[in-house]
């Protein structure tokens, strides 16, 4: 970068921070801008299967990301899983098919190029930065560049948050029930005693049903923990 | 001393060596000591580092200089002290001329048989870490030359340790983040758990696990972890909570 404009973005969430302003929308915000793309999101991976949304900044990127949780495959996962970035120039023509479940929907969401970069610090994988354009293209090496160091800026950003918080409690930045899935993880717990399951398994089949009926995890979910919904076996 | 130069650049190399892997700061910060005694016109050297606002001693090139070094810290005067104090280079070419700044030190040193005594800041902007000090028999200044290695000696054992400290502080809260998210999501579970078993709301069979937690003197984490695990009844957390208590 313009190594300036990075520095002010440093010093600008620390001020935020201090002045306990900060919040995941604000970090994501200076991510679009920073990297001039038109959408980004950040995911938190949790323990070895989970995984948890920071926010995103448009419709958009919280439908790539919940896809992502659907179906278990994406850019994020990939980037996490080898910790290098993932770069798709034309997701609806890919060179190698690598997500065929997710592309479909997403580029007809709008997602023309999609990239994801690993989050993290100082050796440890906390989850992944991902940006989309609605137009095709590689990202610019400035702008590959400039996204390696604000994956850097996002976990030093969400290590900081936790730092502040107090102890045993999750960063109020981080602890979003929506962006966590929260509902998600109730209906696992339901569906395990209702059908016999374990909870792993359960999750597996909130995951199944939505894909099989083209419908949003978060609102079956929802079905499921109010009774409007039953799930069997 | 005509190979200082190459003698210089080695301690460099070795030092960044250390700092890579396997980060052991008493072994770094002991071989720099030795190396000082070698590279530089002094007889002894050591380093000090400060522990919650108290100086430590951690390496040094010999057992008198262990001696004064610990003596310094348990009266709390000295050059190193000051250095670590000032966060500036102390010099003092002859400790017998220095009873006044450091009356019970310069006696001690004397004793030791040492005749002047420097030392330069562990500082990385303005942040002090410690000291290096350096020891020598006779008196007479230390060059300005070594003043300038041994400073920059010092500052590449800062920048590691202090570069050390951020990544073990990093594993601790990245650790810690983990286990927050970890618990958010069994303590929704266990919520799922208790209210497909009773038909309580999510919100009743939250309130339900906290009052049993608080009821047994256990943490909510714990018990949500017993519910998902099933080591603990949904019947058990339930009942318990219509009997006791609010």
């Amino acid at each position: 970068m313009r190594v300036s404009a990075l520095a002010d973005i440093r010093r600008d969430l620390d001020r935020e921070r201090d002045a306990a302003g900060s919040s995941a929308a604000l970090l994501i915000a200076a991510c679009v801008a920073a990297l001039d793309v038109t959408g980004a999101g950040i995911m938190v991976m949790i323990g070895r299967g989970h995984r948890g949304s920071v926010g995103g900044s448009d419709d958009v990127i919280r439908l790539i990301e919940e896809l992502q949780f659907t179906l278990g495959v994406g850019p994020c996962i990939d980037t996490c899983r080898t910790g290098l970035p993932v770069l798709e120039p034309d997701l609806a023509h890919p060179v190698t098919d690598r997500w065929p479940e997710l592309a479909p929907s997403a580029v007809e969401a709008g997602v023309a190029a999609i990239f994801a970069f690993p989050v993290v610090v100082g050796g440890i994988g906390l989850g992944a930065l991902d940006l989309y354009q609605s137009e095709i293209g590689d990202l610019r090496p400035e702008q590959y560049a400039d996204a390696i160091e604000m994956a850097d800026v996002v976990g030093r950003e969400i290590l900081a948050w936790q730092a502040d918080a107090p102890a045993g409690t999750l960063a109020s930045e981080l602890d979003q029930p929506e962006s966590l899935r929260l509902v998600v993880h109730q209906a696992s717990g339901m569906l395990s005693v209702s059908l016999g399951i374990s909870i792993e398994d359960a999750l597996m089949r909130v995951r199944a049903y939505a894909y099989a009926e083209h419908r949003s995890i978060d609102d079956v979910a929802a079905d499921v923990v109010t009774g409007v919904l039953v799930i069997e076996r | 001393m005509a190979d200082r130069e190459t003698l210089l650049s080695e301690t460099f190399v070795e030092i960044a060596d250390t700092l890579v892997d396997e980060f052991d700061v008493v072994d770094v910060l002991t071989t720099l000591a030795s190396r000082c005694v070698a590279l530089f016109d002094v007889d002894e050297a050591g380093l000090m580092l400060a522990a919650a606002g108290r100086l430590q001693v951690v390496a040094s090139s010999s057992h008198t200089m262990r001696s004064l070094e610990l003596f310094e810290v348990r009266h709390d005067e000295g050059p190193c002290v000051d250095c670590y104090r000032d966060g500036l280079r102390v010099e003092c070419d002859d400790v017998g001329k220095a009873q006044e700044r450091w009356p019970t030190f310069a006696v001690e040193a004397m004793k030791a048989g040492i005749g002047s005594v420097f030392a330069v800041p562990m500082r990385l902007r303005d942040q002090t870490i410690g000291s290096l000090n350096l020891l020598r028999s006779g008196t007479g200044g230390l060059t300005e030359s070594d003043f300038a290695a041994a400073q920059a000696m010092a500052d590449v054992a800062t920048i590691g340790i202090l570069q050390h400290r951020l990544v073990v502080e990093h594993k601790v809260i990245a650790g810690q983040l983990q286990s927050a998210l970890q618990s958010r999501i069994v303590i929704e579970q266990a919520k799922g758990i208790v209210g497909a078993t009773t038909g309580l709301t999510m919100e009743e069979s939250f309130l339900a696990m906290r009052r049993f937690a608080r009821n047994h003197n256990l943490k909510l984490m714990e018990v949500a972890t017993g519910l998902v695990t099933r080591t603990l009844a949904t019947q058990h957390v339930v009942g318990s909570s219509r009997h006791i208590g609010p």
